[in-house]
Protein backbone atom coordinates (compact mmCIF):
# COMPACT_ATOMS: atom_id res chain seq x y z
CA UNK A 1 0.00 0.00 0.00
CA UNK A 2 2.88 2.32 0.68
CA UNK A 3 4.60 1.40 -2.23
CA UNK A 4 1.52 2.50 -4.42
CA UNK A 5 0.83 6.13 -2.10
CA UNK A 6 4.37 6.61 -2.68
CA UNK A 7 3.92 6.44 -6.75
CA UNK A 8 1.13 8.64 -6.71
CA UNK A 9 2.51 10.67 -4.34
CA UNK A 10 5.90 11.44 -6.14
CA UNK A 11 3.79 11.50 -9.10
CA UNK A 12 1.89 14.29 -8.02
CA UNK A 13 4.84 16.33 -7.03
CA UNK A 14 6.79 15.69 -9.83
CA UNK A 15 4.07 17.06 -11.63
CA UNK A 16 3.01 20.16 -9.46
CA UNK A 17 6.41 21.41 -9.61
CA UNK A 18 6.65 21.04 -13.65
CA UNK A 19 3.19 23.02 -13.65
CA UNK A 20 3.94 25.65 -11.04
CA UNK A 21 4.74 28.58 -13.54
CA UNK A 22 3.97 26.99 -16.76
CA UNK A 23 0.02 26.04 -15.31
CA UNK A 24 -0.31 27.91 -12.32
CA UNK A 25 1.46 31.10 -11.40
CA UNK A 26 3.15 34.15 -12.87
CA UNK A 27 7.08 34.41 -11.64
CA UNK A 28 6.94 38.18 -12.17
CA UNK A 29 4.20 37.88 -8.79
CA UNK A 30 7.25 36.25 -7.11
CA UNK A 31 9.86 38.45 -4.61
CA UNK A 32 13.25 39.54 -6.50
CA UNK A 33 14.84 36.67 -3.86
CA UNK A 34 12.83 34.11 -4.59
CA UNK A 35 13.81 34.50 -8.03
CA UNK A 36 17.64 34.45 -6.85
CA UNK A 37 17.55 31.52 -5.55
CA UNK A 38 15.75 29.62 -8.11
CA UNK A 39 18.17 30.29 -10.72
CA UNK A 40 20.81 28.56 -7.99
CA UNK A 41 18.36 25.36 -7.90
CA UNK A 42 19.99 23.36 -10.81
CA UNK A 43 23.68 23.70 -9.74
CA UNK A 44 22.89 22.53 -5.91
CA UNK A 45 20.61 19.88 -6.91
CA UNK A 46 22.63 18.34 -9.63
CA UNK A 47 25.67 18.68 -7.52
CA UNK A 48 24.44 17.58 -4.60
CA UNK A 49 23.11 14.29 -6.67
CA UNK A 50 26.53 14.20 -8.29
CA UNK A 51 29.08 14.04 -5.48
CA UNK A 52 27.83 11.13 -3.45
CA UNK A 53 27.98 9.33 -6.52
CA UNK A 54 31.83 9.96 -7.30
CA UNK A 55 32.91 9.86 -3.90
CA UNK A 56 30.95 7.55 -2.37
CA UNK A 57 29.97 4.77 -4.28
CA UNK A 58 30.37 2.02 -1.21
CA UNK A 59 28.93 4.16 1.44
CA UNK A 60 31.68 5.80 2.83
CA UNK A 61 34.05 8.56 1.78
CA UNK A 62 36.55 7.53 -0.69
CA UNK A 63 38.84 9.91 -3.02
CA UNK A 64 41.84 7.42 -3.20
CA UNK A 65 42.95 5.38 -6.32
CA UNK A 66 40.95 2.56 -4.94
CA UNK A 67 37.27 4.27 -6.29
CA UNK A 68 37.82 4.83 -10.07
CA UNK A 69 34.60 6.64 -10.28
CA UNK A 70 35.52 10.30 -8.75
CA UNK A 71 38.59 10.41 -11.30
CA UNK A 72 35.80 9.02 -14.24
CA UNK A 73 33.59 11.15 -13.10
CA UNK A 74 36.04 14.20 -13.18
CA UNK A 75 37.42 13.45 -16.42
CA UNK A 76 33.91 12.83 -17.70
CA UNK A 77 32.67 16.85 -16.44
CA UNK A 78 36.15 18.27 -17.88
CA UNK A 79 34.70 16.67 -21.64
CA UNK A 80 31.28 18.39 -20.95
CA UNK A 81 32.35 21.36 -19.70
CA UNK A 82 34.17 21.09 -23.40
CA UNK A 83 31.63 19.98 -25.38
CA UNK A 84 28.28 20.12 -23.71
CA UNK A 85 27.88 16.75 -25.26
CA UNK A 86 26.05 14.16 -23.53
CA UNK A 87 26.91 11.71 -25.57
CA UNK A 88 30.35 12.44 -25.13
CA UNK A 89 30.25 13.03 -21.48
CA UNK A 90 28.78 9.29 -21.15
CA UNK A 91 30.74 7.29 -23.55
CA UNK A 92 34.15 9.20 -21.92
CA UNK A 93 32.87 8.53 -18.27
CA UNK A 94 32.11 4.68 -18.86
CA UNK A 95 35.09 4.47 -20.56
CA UNK A 96 37.03 5.84 -18.36
CA UNK A 97 35.75 3.75 -15.42
CA UNK A 98 36.10 0.62 -17.22
CA UNK A 99 40.10 1.45 -17.64
CA UNK A 100 40.44 2.39 -14.37
CA UNK A 101 38.91 -0.92 -13.10
CA UNK A 102 40.63 -2.65 -15.43
CA UNK A 103 44.11 -0.58 -14.41
CA UNK A 104 43.54 -0.73 -10.47
CA UNK A 105 42.01 -4.15 -9.95
CA UNK B 1 20.69 14.13 -25.66
CA UNK B 2 18.71 10.72 -25.72
CA UNK B 3 22.50 8.73 -25.25
CA UNK B 4 22.04 8.42 -21.60
CA UNK B 5 18.86 8.01 -22.27
CA UNK B 6 18.68 4.20 -23.03
CA UNK B 7 21.23 2.88 -20.40
CA UNK B 8 19.72 5.29 -17.46
CA UNK B 9 16.32 3.96 -17.67
CA UNK B 10 17.24 0.81 -17.93
CA UNK B 11 19.01 1.29 -14.66
CA UNK B 12 16.06 2.93 -12.95
CA UNK B 13 13.84 0.20 -14.40
CA UNK B 14 16.31 -2.10 -12.50
CA UNK B 15 16.85 -0.75 -9.79
CA UNK B 16 12.99 -0.41 -8.65
CA UNK B 17 12.99 -4.02 -9.15
CA UNK B 18 16.31 -4.66 -7.39
CA UNK B 19 14.45 -2.74 -4.36
CA UNK B 20 11.45 -4.56 -4.27
CA UNK B 21 9.30 -3.25 -6.51
CA UNK B 22 7.19 -5.14 -8.65
CA UNK B 23 7.82 -4.59 -12.74
CA UNK B 24 3.84 -3.50 -12.62
CA UNK B 25 5.15 -0.82 -9.98
CA UNK B 26 8.06 0.00 -11.45
CA UNK B 27 6.58 0.91 -14.75
CA UNK B 28 3.53 2.48 -12.83
CA UNK B 29 6.25 4.87 -11.06
CA UNK B 30 8.00 5.63 -14.70
CA UNK B 31 4.80 6.76 -16.77
CA UNK B 32 3.55 8.81 -13.06
CA UNK B 33 6.86 10.56 -12.34
CA UNK B 34 8.87 10.15 -15.71
CA UNK B 35 11.73 11.64 -14.04
CA UNK B 36 14.86 9.27 -12.98
CA UNK B 37 16.23 10.84 -10.55
CA UNK B 38 12.40 10.57 -8.68
CA UNK B 39 12.19 7.03 -8.96
CA UNK B 40 15.75 6.19 -7.81
CA UNK B 41 15.27 7.84 -4.97
CA UNK B 42 11.51 6.46 -4.75
CA UNK B 43 13.01 2.93 -4.92
CA UNK B 44 15.87 3.62 -2.43
CA UNK B 45 13.69 5.05 0.27
CA UNK B 46 10.91 2.27 0.00
CA UNK B 47 13.90 -0.67 -0.11
CA UNK B 48 14.87 1.20 2.85
CA UNK B 49 11.58 1.35 4.90
CA UNK B 50 11.49 4.90 4.83
CA UNK B 51 7.75 6.46 6.07
CA UNK B 52 5.41 7.29 3.39
CA UNK B 53 5.92 11.40 3.62
CA UNK B 54 10.03 11.12 3.71
CA UNK B 55 9.72 9.60 0.38
CA UNK B 56 7.53 12.85 -0.55
CA UNK B 57 9.71 15.49 0.89
CA UNK B 58 12.71 13.87 -1.22
CA UNK B 59 10.92 13.94 -4.17
CA UNK B 60 9.95 17.23 -4.05
CA UNK B 61 13.49 18.81 -3.41
CA UNK B 62 14.75 16.88 -6.23
CA UNK B 63 12.25 18.00 -8.57
CA UNK B 64 12.66 21.83 -6.89
CA UNK B 65 14.81 22.48 -10.34
CA UNK B 66 11.57 21.65 -11.89
CA UNK B 67 10.29 24.90 -10.46
CA UNK B 68 13.49 26.79 -12.31
CA UNK B 69 12.61 25.56 -15.39
CA UNK B 70 8.58 26.20 -15.06
CA UNK B 71 9.30 29.59 -14.28
CA UNK B 72 12.09 29.87 -17.62
CA UNK B 73 9.45 28.67 -19.93
CA UNK B 74 6.21 29.91 -18.63
CA UNK B 75 6.53 33.44 -20.68
CA UNK B 76 6.91 31.43 -23.66
CA UNK B 77 3.97 29.18 -23.50
CA UNK B 78 1.92 31.60 -21.35
CA UNK B 79 -0.62 31.77 -25.39
CA UNK B 80 -0.88 27.87 -25.10
CA UNK B 81 -4.13 26.18 -23.88
CA UNK B 82 -4.23 24.74 -20.59
CA UNK B 83 -4.10 21.31 -22.21
CA UNK B 84 -1.38 21.91 -24.48
CA UNK B 85 0.73 23.18 -20.72
CA UNK B 86 -0.49 20.23 -19.13
CA UNK B 87 1.24 18.24 -21.75
CA UNK B 88 4.19 20.16 -21.88
CA UNK B 89 4.38 20.25 -17.76
CA UNK B 90 4.16 16.03 -17.78
CA UNK B 91 6.71 16.08 -20.49
CA UNK B 92 9.69 18.66 -18.75
CA UNK B 93 12.99 17.10 -18.15
CA UNK B 94 16.47 18.27 -17.44
CA UNK B 95 17.18 17.71 -21.35
CA UNK B 96 13.83 18.95 -22.77
CA UNK B 97 14.48 22.13 -20.76
CA UNK B 98 17.58 22.63 -22.05
CA UNK B 99 16.36 21.80 -25.88
CA UNK B 100 13.26 23.88 -25.16
CA UNK B 101 14.85 27.43 -23.92
CA UNK B 102 17.68 27.49 -26.36
CA UNK B 103 14.55 26.91 -29.27
CA UNK B 104 12.62 29.53 -27.64
CA UNK B 105 15.02 32.03 -27.19
CA UNK B 106 16.06 32.15 -30.80
CA UNK B 107 15.83 35.36 -32.86
CA UNK B 108 13.28 34.90 -35.85
CA UNK B 109 9.51 33.90 -35.99
CA UNK B 110 8.39 32.38 -32.88
CA UNK B 111 5.43 31.23 -33.80
CA UNK B 112 4.85 27.11 -33.23
CA UNK B 113 8.26 26.88 -31.39
CA UNK B 114 6.31 25.05 -28.90
CA UNK B 115 6.40 22.02 -30.84
CA UNK B 116 9.78 21.64 -30.89
CA UNK B 117 10.07 21.13 -27.27
CA UNK B 118 7.31 18.20 -27.36
CA UNK B 119 8.33 16.47 -30.29
CA UNK B 120 11.49 16.22 -28.21
CA UNK B 121 9.51 15.55 -24.96
CA UNK B 122 7.67 12.78 -26.64
CA UNK B 123 10.94 11.35 -28.40
CA UNK B 124 12.37 11.05 -24.97
CA UNK B 125 9.34 9.87 -23.09
CA UNK B 126 8.76 6.96 -25.21
CA UNK B 127 12.54 6.18 -24.94
CA UNK B 128 12.77 6.15 -21.63
CA UNK B 129 9.70 4.30 -20.81
CA UNK B 130 10.77 1.77 -23.13
CA UNK B 131 14.51 1.75 -21.16
CA UNK B 132 12.41 1.17 -18.14
CA UNK B 133 10.25 -1.43 -19.20
CA UNK B 134 13.18 -3.95 -20.48
CA UNK B 135 15.22 -2.74 -17.04
CA UNK B 136 12.26 -3.98 -15.27
CA UNK B 137 11.32 -6.89 -16.89
CA UNK B 138 15.16 -8.48 -17.69
CA UNK B 139 15.90 -7.39 -14.16
CA UNK B 140 19.40 -7.73 -12.77
CA UNK B 141 20.56 -9.64 -16.24
CA UNK B 142 23.25 -7.56 -16.44
CA UNK B 143 26.90 -8.04 -14.79
CA UNK B 144 27.48 -5.96 -12.03
CA UNK B 145 31.06 -6.07 -13.02
CA UNK B 146 29.83 -3.44 -16.20
CA UNK B 147 29.14 -0.86 -13.62
CA UNK B 148 25.90 0.35 -15.78
CA UNK B 149 24.89 2.09 -12.60
CA UNK B 150 27.71 4.97 -12.85
CA UNK B 151 25.80 6.18 -16.31
CA UNK B 152 23.00 7.63 -14.21
CA UNK B 153 25.93 9.51 -12.39
CA UNK B 154 27.47 10.75 -15.33
CA UNK B 155 24.15 11.48 -16.64
CA UNK B 156 23.62 14.44 -14.64
CA UNK B 157 26.95 14.98 -14.77
CA UNK B 158 26.42 15.95 -18.24
CA UNK B 159 23.39 18.10 -17.44
CA UNK B 160 25.42 19.92 -14.66
CA UNK B 161 28.69 20.96 -16.69
CA UNK B 162 26.58 23.48 -18.61
CA UNK B 163 24.52 24.97 -15.88
CA UNK B 164 27.82 26.44 -14.03
CA UNK B 165 27.70 29.47 -16.18
CA UNK B 166 28.67 32.05 -13.11
CA UNK B 167 30.97 31.49 -10.14
CA UNK B 168 27.97 31.88 -7.97
CA UNK B 169 26.91 28.88 -9.58
CA UNK B 170 29.96 27.21 -9.44
CA UNK B 171 29.95 28.11 -5.40
CA UNK B 172 26.16 26.89 -5.35
CA UNK B 173 27.54 23.39 -6.57
CA UNK B 174 30.52 23.49 -4.63
CA UNK B 175 29.23 24.19 -1.24
CA UNK B 176 26.24 21.58 -2.36
CA UNK B 177 28.21 18.82 -3.20
CA UNK B 178 30.54 19.26 -0.26
CA UNK B 179 27.52 19.64 2.15
CA UNK B 180 25.96 16.48 0.68
CA UNK B 181 28.82 14.79 1.66
CA UNK B 182 29.25 15.81 4.60
CA UNK B 183 26.07 14.77 5.72
CA UNK B 184 26.04 11.51 4.36
CA UNK B 185 25.53 9.88 7.31
CA UNK B 186 22.04 11.69 7.77
CA UNK B 187 18.94 8.80 7.49
CA UNK B 188 16.85 8.38 4.70
CA UNK B 189 19.15 10.39 1.97
CA UNK B 190 18.70 13.89 3.79
CA UNK B 191 21.94 14.68 2.60
CA UNK B 192 20.52 15.11 -0.61
CA UNK B 193 18.39 17.68 0.84
CA UNK B 194 20.50 19.18 3.24
CA UNK B 195 23.04 19.51 0.36
CA UNK B 196 20.88 21.09 -2.01
CA UNK B 197 19.73 23.66 0.23
CA UNK B 198 22.85 24.92 1.57
CA UNK B 199 23.80 25.06 -2.15
CA UNK B 200 20.88 27.64 -2.75
CA UNK B 201 22.05 29.54 0.00
CA UNK B 202 25.55 29.49 -0.63
CA UNK B 203 24.76 30.66 -4.16
CA UNK B 204 22.44 33.24 -3.11
CA UNK B 205 24.86 34.64 -0.37
CA UNK B 206 27.87 34.16 -2.98
CA UNK B 207 25.35 36.73 -5.17
CA UNK B 208 24.32 38.87 -2.51
CA UNK B 209 27.99 39.55 -1.41
CA UNK B 210 29.09 40.29 -5.10
CA UNK B 211 26.29 42.62 -5.56
CA UNK B 212 27.10 44.71 -2.80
Amino acid sequence: MTTWLAIVGVGLVTFLTRASFILFANPHKFPHAFRVALAFVPPAVLAAIVAPGLFMPAGAFDATFSNPRWIAGLVALAVAAQTRNAVATIATGMAALWVLQWALR
Amino acid sequence: MLAGTVPFGFVAGVACVAAGMTAFESIALSLFTFSGIAQLVTAQLLAAGSPLAVVIVAATVLSLRHLMYSAALSPHVAHLSARWRVLMSYLMTDQGFAIGVKRFSEPGDAANREWHYIGFGLTLFVTWQAAVVSGAVAGAQVPTTWSLDFVVVLSFVSILAPVLRTRADLAAAIVAGAVALAAAGLPYRLALIAGSLAGIAAGVFYERVRSR
